[in-house]
C-alpha cells in the first residue's frame, strides 16, 4: 500500500472510530440496563444526547478561564490523533512516522492533563475531587502499560506498534507464557482505563472519576464526553492492535477491507460486551483501595517481565 | 573572530558588567540597567561563540602559567562548547529578567550588588566548564560556589535563608573536597595538572574506582542527586528568582559537565559497575524527586525537588552511556549521552522558564504558598500562558521537548534492554517502569503547580489583586517559551548536533538519529517520532470538533458567563474549590511507603549529626589535654572565622566584593596580556 492510501484509510479509520464510539457506550449503558433488570435507553440514546446537548444553552462558571474552554476540543483532536496512529484496519500504523508505542501512551497525558486542569480551573470542588482521582488512577496506571509495552517490544524487536502488530498477526510473534500475562494485564490496565466500576460509577461519573464534567453544559460538554467515548473505543483498539491483530488487511482490496472492518467490530462487541458484564457483577470499593487491586496487574506485567527473562 | 576570543570577550564583558554597577552612582535603576544589557551582551557573544565553533576542532589557549600549579588553559572541545552555549543561551533570559522591577528593601542586598554577582557567576561558569587545568578548575568552581552563595543569603537578615546558605556552603564545600581529593589522586601520577596530561596517566585498577566515587560523589551533591539533595529546596526558596532559574537551570549543568569531563573523559574507559551505580542512583532520584515535588505547596520548593527529578534522568542517560562505553556498544554509548545533553539542554530552558514565571508570581501575590494563590490566569495571562508552555514540557507532554529527550531515554533503555549482559538486560527495563511511574508524578506536580496558582478563584485578596508583571520579565519568558518550542519542534534538526557532540566526546563513531522530519534511535526499525508532524496534526485534527460546533451554529442558544460552580444548592465560596494540599492527598495516602522511606534516608543523617554533638562535648569533658592542644584552638580559630563571616553578612559586603575585583583584575590583565587582544 501507498503512503497516500494508508494515510487515507488512517483518516478514514478515525472518522469510524470518531462516529462508532457513542454506539459502543450506547450499548455498555443498554446491557447494564439489562442486568439491571431495567428498560434503560434505546441504543441510540448517546448520538440524541450529543445533538441535544449541541443546540442547549453553555453555562461557564465566572470562575473558569480559557484552559476550561479548550480542555473539549483538545481532547478530541488528542484521541483522534491516536485513532490515526493506531492500525485499526490495516496491519501497518497507517500513519507510523508520527510515533512510536511509547509516544501513544504519553499522548494519552495530553487530554488527562487538560481534563484535569479544567477540573480546578471550573472552580467546583467535584471538579478538583475527580481531577485528583484521574490522576492518581493514571499514576498507578501507567508504569503496567510502560512494563507491558516493553515486554512485547523486546520480544518484538521494536516499540513501533505497526512492527509488533504485523508481527503478531502473522503468527512470527512468539506467544509464550510472557504474551499471555502481557495480554491480561494490558487488558486489565485497559479496563481500568476505561473508566469503570470498581473505580468508577457507571451513569454517576461526575461524583468520581469523571468529576470534571460537573461544571460542563451545552456543546462543550457534548464534545467532552464524546472525547471520552472515543478515548474506551481508542484504547480498545490499541489492546487490540498490540495482542489480537487478526482480521487486519495487508493489501487494501474490497473483501479484505469489510473482513478487516468486520473483525474489528467484532472484536469490539466482544470486548464491550465482556467488559460490561465484568463491571456490573462488581461491587464498588473505596477509591482508596485502588492501589490494591492496580498492584495485581502490575504484579502480572512485573512476571510476564519475568517470563521474558527466562525465555518463556 | 575565532570562537575562543569570543568567549574570551564574553567573560570579559561579564566582568566589566558586574564591576559597572559599583562604579555608577546610587541610583540604582541605571547600575541594574547598564549591568542587565551588559549581561545579555556577554550571554548574545557566549551564543556566537557556540554557535560559530559548530564543526570546528578543539581549540586551547595558554593565557598563563604560574609556577608549582602548571597553566592557565581555555579550551573549546564539543562538550565545553555545548555548555557555553546552555550557559549563554539561559543567561541572555536572565539578563533581560533582571532588568525589570527590582524592589529595594532594607535587609537585603541592594540591586547593585545583586546584579554585581549575577554577572560574575556566569563568568565564573564560563570559566568552570572551558578550563582545562585541574589546579584552576577548583579555583574557578569555588568562585562559583562562594558568587551563588552570596547570592542565595541576599536576605541576609531572615533566619532562614542564612541557614539555607550555610547547609548550601557546607554540602558544596564537603563535594569540592572530594573533587580535590581525586584530582589529587591523578595528580600524583601525572605531576601535572593540565587535563591533558591527567588523560594519560594510567592508574591502578584500585585507584581508578575511588576516583570514580570521590569525583561521582563530589559533583552529584552539587548537582543534588537523592541522597546529597537534601540543601536544594532550601537554597533554591531563598535566592532571588533569576538567580534560581540559573542555580537550578546552569549550575548544575556544571556538576554534569564535571562528572562527564572527570569520570568518562579523564579516566578513560569506563567500568561497567560504575554505570550500574550512576543508574542507581539517577535513578533514586528520578522517582524521589518526583514524590517530594509533589508533596510541596510552596512553588519554589517544587520547582527544587523537580530538579533533582531532572538529575535523576539526565544521570540515567549518562549511566547507559557509560554502560554503553564499558561494553563496546557504540550506539547505546552515543544514545545515552545524547539523550543525558539534550534532557540537559531542555531542563536549562523549561526549569529557567518556570522559575522566571513562579518569581513573577511571588512578586506580585507575595507569597510562593500556592494555597494563598488562585485564578491568576485571568489577573497575569501571558505569564500563565508562559508557564503552562513550560509545565507542558517538563511533564513530557508530546510534542514538548521534554518529552523528546525522555523519548530518547526510554530508548536507550530499550537498546540496553536487548543487551547480552544478563545485569543490563535485566535491570534496564525496570528503570523504564521508573521512569513511568515518575513520568506520572511530573504531570501531578505540574497540574498542581498550575492548577494552584492561575486556574480557579482567588483565594486571597492579593491572589485578587495581582497584575501582569512588566515587559522585561514578558519578553524574557517568551525567549525561553520559543526555546522549549523550538528543541521540541525541531527535534529533526537539533538532534544530530547533540548526537555529534556525543560522539566526538566520547570518540565514539557518530550514529544517524534523524531523516526528514522523524528521529530514531540510530535504528529506524526500532522506533520513529516526528514532533513537528505530531504537533501539525494535532492542531489540524482541531477542525473536526470544530466543524461539528460549526454545523449546529444556527441552532445554538450560546453561551452564558455569570454563574457560579454548582455546590449543591449552597452559597458558593472561593475556599471550596480544591486546595494545592488536598490535591496529592490521594495519592500521599497510596504511597505513604515512599514517605516512610525518606525517614528512613534522613534518620542516618539526624543520627550521625547528634552522635558527632556528644561525642564533641564527650570530649570537651573527659579530655583536658586535648582541648588544651586541639579544641580550644580549633574553638578560637572557628569563633574568629565566625566573626568575620559575621562581618561580611553585616553589610560590610564590599569589602569582600573589592576583594573579587582586584583578584578579577589581576587575572584579566594577565590574560589579556596574553592573549594579545
Amino acid at each position: 500500500m501507498t503512503n497516500v492510501v494508508l494515510v487515507g484509510i488512517g483518516l478514514l479509520q478515525a472518522l469510524l472510530l470518531l462516529l462508532a464510539a457513542p454506539l459502543f457506550s450506547g450499548f455498555s449503558r443498554v446491557l447494564r440496563a439489562k442486568m439491571h433488570s431495567r428498560k434503560g435507553p434505546p441504543l441510540l440514546q448517546n448520538y440524541r444526547d450529543i445533538v441535544k446537548l449541541m443546540k442547549r444553552q453553555e453555562v461557564v462558571s465566572e470562575q473558569a478561564g480559557w484552559v476550561f474552554l479548550v480542555t473539549p476540543y483538545l481532547s478530541m483532536s488528542a484521541m483522534l490523533l491516536a485513532a490515526l496512529v493506531i492500525p485499526v484496519l490495516t496491519s501497518l500504523s497507517p500513519v507510523g512516522l508520527a510515533g512510536d508505542l511509547i509516544f501513544l501512551i504519553y499522548l494519552f497525558a495530553l487530554p488527562r492533563f487538560f481534563f484535569s486542569l479544567a477540573g480546578m480551573d471550573s472552580g467546583s470542588t467535584f471538579g478538583g475531587i475527580g481531577a485528583r482521582r484521574e490522576l492518581l488512577i493514571s499514576a498507578l496506571i501507567e508504569p503496567v502499560l510502560l512494563l507491558v509495552v516493553f515486554v512485547m517490544a523486546l520480544l518484538a524487536g521494536s516499540t513501533n506498534l505497526g512492527t509488533i502488530s504485523r508481527l503478531v498477526g502473522s503468527g512470527e510473534f512468539p506467544i509464550s507464557m510472557a504474551y499471555w500475562l502481557s495480554l491480561a494485564s494490558f487488558a486489565f490496565a485497559t479496563y481500568v482505563e476505561m473508566g469503570k466500576l470498581p473505580f468508577d460509577l457507571g451513569e454517576a461519573e461526575q461524583e468520581l472519576q469523571e468529576g470534571p464534567l460537573s461544571e460542563y453544559s451545552g456543546r462543550s460538554l457534548a464534545i467532552l464526553k464524546w472525547a471520552i467515548y472515543l478515548k474506551q473505543l481508542v484504547l480498545v483498539s490499541i489492546f487490540f492492535a498490540l495482542f489480537l491483530p487478526f482480521g487486519a488487511m495487508d493489501r487494501l482490496t474490497p473483501f479484505s477491507f469489510v473482513l478487516a472492518l468486520a473483525a474489528f467490530l467484532l472484536k469490539a462487541v466482544v470486548f464491550y460486551f465482556t467488559v460490561g458484564v465484568l463491571e456490573n457483577a462488581m461491587a464498588r470499593v473505596r477509591f482508596m483501595k485502588a492501589p490494591a487491586v492496580t498492584w495485581l496487574a502490575l504484579g502480572a506485567a512485573v512476571l510476564s517481565f519475568v517470563f521474558y527473562l527466562a525465555k518463556v | 573572530m575565532n570562537p575562543l576570543s569570543l568567549l574570551l570577550i564574553s567573560i570579559a564583558i561579564y566582568t566589566l558588567g558586574a564591576i559597572s554597577p559599583l562604579l555608577l552612582s546610587d541610583t540604582s535603576r541605571h547600575a541594574r540597567r547598564v549591568s542587565g544589557l551588559l549581561g545579555l551582551l556577554a550571554s548574545l557573544t557566549g551564543i556566537n561563540a557556540f554557535v560559530l565553533s559548530r564543526g570546528t576542532p578543539t581549540s586551547s589557549l595558554v593565557l598563563f602559567s604560574i609556577a608549582p600549579f602548571g597553566r592557565l588553559i581555555i579550551q573549546m572541545d564539543a562538550l565545553s562548547t555545548f555548555l557555553v552555549g546552555l550557559i549563554s543561551l539561559i543567561g541572555a533570559a536572565t539578563s533581560i529578567y533582571s532588568l525589570a522591577q527590582y524592589s529595594e528593601k532594607p535587609g537585603v542586598l541592594s540591586s547593585r550588588l545583586v546584579s554585581f554577582f549575577t554577572n560574575l557567576f556566569m563568568a565564573a561558569m564560563l570559566l568552570v566548564v572551558t578550563v582545562a587545568n585541574a589546579f584552576f578548575f577548583l579555583i574557578f568552581w569555588e568562585l562559583m560556589t562562594l558568587i551563588s552563595y552570596f547570592l542565595v543569603t541576599w536576605e541576609y537578615e531572615k533566619k532562614e535563608v542564612v541557614r539555607a546558605g550555610f547547609i548550601y556552603m557546607l554540602v558544596a564545600h564537603a563535594g569540592a573536597a572530594l573533587i580535590m581529593l581525586a584530582f589529587f589522586l591523578i595528580f600524583q601520577r601525572a605531576d601535572s595538572f593540565d587535563f591533558s596530561d591527567l588523560r594519560q596517566v594510567s592508574l591502578s585498577k584500585g585507584v581508578k574506582d575511588l576516583v570514580f566515587l570521590l569525583a561521582f560523589l563530589g559533583f552529584g551533591a552539587k548537582a543534588g542527586m537523592v541522597p546529597l539533595h537534601f540543601w536544594t529546596p532550601d537554597t533554591y526558596a531563598a535566592a532571588p528568582n533569576h538567580v534560581s532559574a540559573l542555580m537550578a537551570g546552569v549550575m548544575k549543568k556544571t556538576a554534569i559537565y564535571g562528572i562527564l569531563r572527570v569520570c568518562i573523559d579523564i579516566l578513560g574507559v569506563p567500568v561497567l559497575w560504575w554505570g550500574l551505580l550512576i543508574l542507581f542512583f539517577g535513578g533514586l532520584s528520578t522517582i524521589f524527586g518526583a514524590f517530594y515535588a509533589l508533596s510541596e505547596r510552596n512553588l519554589k520548593r517544587m520547582l527544587a525537588f523537580s530538579s533533582v527529578e531532572n538529575v535523576g534522568i539526565i544521570l540515567m542517560g549518562i549511566a547507559l552511556g557509560v554502560i554503553g562505553l564499558s561494553v563496546q556498544l557504540p550506539a547505546l554509548a552515543v544514545l545515552g549521552f545524547l539523550a543525558a545533553l539534550y534532557h540537559s539542554l531542555n531542563h536549562a530552558f523549561f526549569k529557567g522558564l518556570l522559575f522566571l514565571g513562579a518569581g513573577s508570581v511571588i512578586e506580585q501575590v507575595g507569597t510562593a504558598d500556592l494555597n494563598k494563590m488562585g485564578g491568576l490566569a485571568r489577573r497575569m495571562p501571558w505569564t500563565a500562558a508562559a508557564f503552562l508552555v513550560g509545565a507542558l514540557s517538563i511533564s513530557a507532554i508530546p510534542p514538548f521537548n521534554g518529552f523528546v529527550s525522555e523519548w530518547f531515554t526510554y530508548q536507550t533503555l530499550f537498546v540496553a534492554s536487548q543487551s547480552s549482559l544478563i545485569e543490563v538486560h535485566a535491570i534496564s527495563p525496570l528503570f523504564a517502569i521508573l521512569l513511568a511511574i515518575a513520568g506520572a508524578f511530573a504531570v501531578m506536580v505540574y497540574i498542581k503547580a498550575y492548577g494552584g496558582a492561575f486556574t480557579g478563584p482567588a483565594r486571597t485578596e492579593w491572589a485578587a489583586s495581582a497584575q501582569e508583571v512588566t515587559p522585561f520579565a514578558l519578553v524574557s519568558k517568551a525567549y525561553l517559551v520559543a526555546g522549549c518550542l523550538a528543541l521540541g519542534l525541531g527535534a529533526p534538526w537539533i538532534t544530530p548536533l547533540i548526537a555529534n557532540i556525543a560522539a566526538s566526546f566520547t570518540g565514539m563513531p557518530a550514529i544517524s538519529v534523524s531523516s526528514g522530519w522523524f528521529i530514531y534511535p540510530s535504528n529506524v526499525d526500532q522506533a520513529v517520532f516526528s514532533p513537528p508532524l505530531v504537533m501539525l496534526l494535532l492542531l489540524s485534527l482541531l477542525i473536526v470538533p470544530l466543524i461539528i460546533v460549526a454545523v449546529y451554529r444556527g441552532r445554538q442558544a450560546g453561551r452564558r458567563r455569570d454563574v457560579e460552580p454548582w455546590m449543591c444548592g449552597y452559597g458558593y465560596a472561593p475556599q471550596m474549590s480544591l486546595s494545592a494540599t488536598s490535591f496529592d492527598q490521594p495519592v500521599k495516602v497510596s504511597f505513604h511507603w515512599l514517605y516512610w522511606l525518606r525517614t528512613l534516608v534522613i534518620g542516618p543523617y539526624k543520627a550521625i549529626a547528634s552522635s558527632a554533638r556528644s561525642t564533641l562535648g564527650w570530649v570537651e569533658r573527659a579530655e583536658p589535654v586535648v582541648e588544651k592542644v586541639v579544641t580550644r584552638p580549633t574553638a578560637r580559630l572557628v569563633e574568629t572565622a565566625g566573626l568575620w563571616i559575621q562581618a561580611l553578612q553585616m553589610g560590610d559586603i564590599r569589602v569582600y566584593c573589592l576583594y573579587i575585583i582586584v583578584t578579577l583584575a589581576v587575572l584579566l590583565i594577565a590574560i589579556f596580556g596574553r592573549s594579545g587582544l
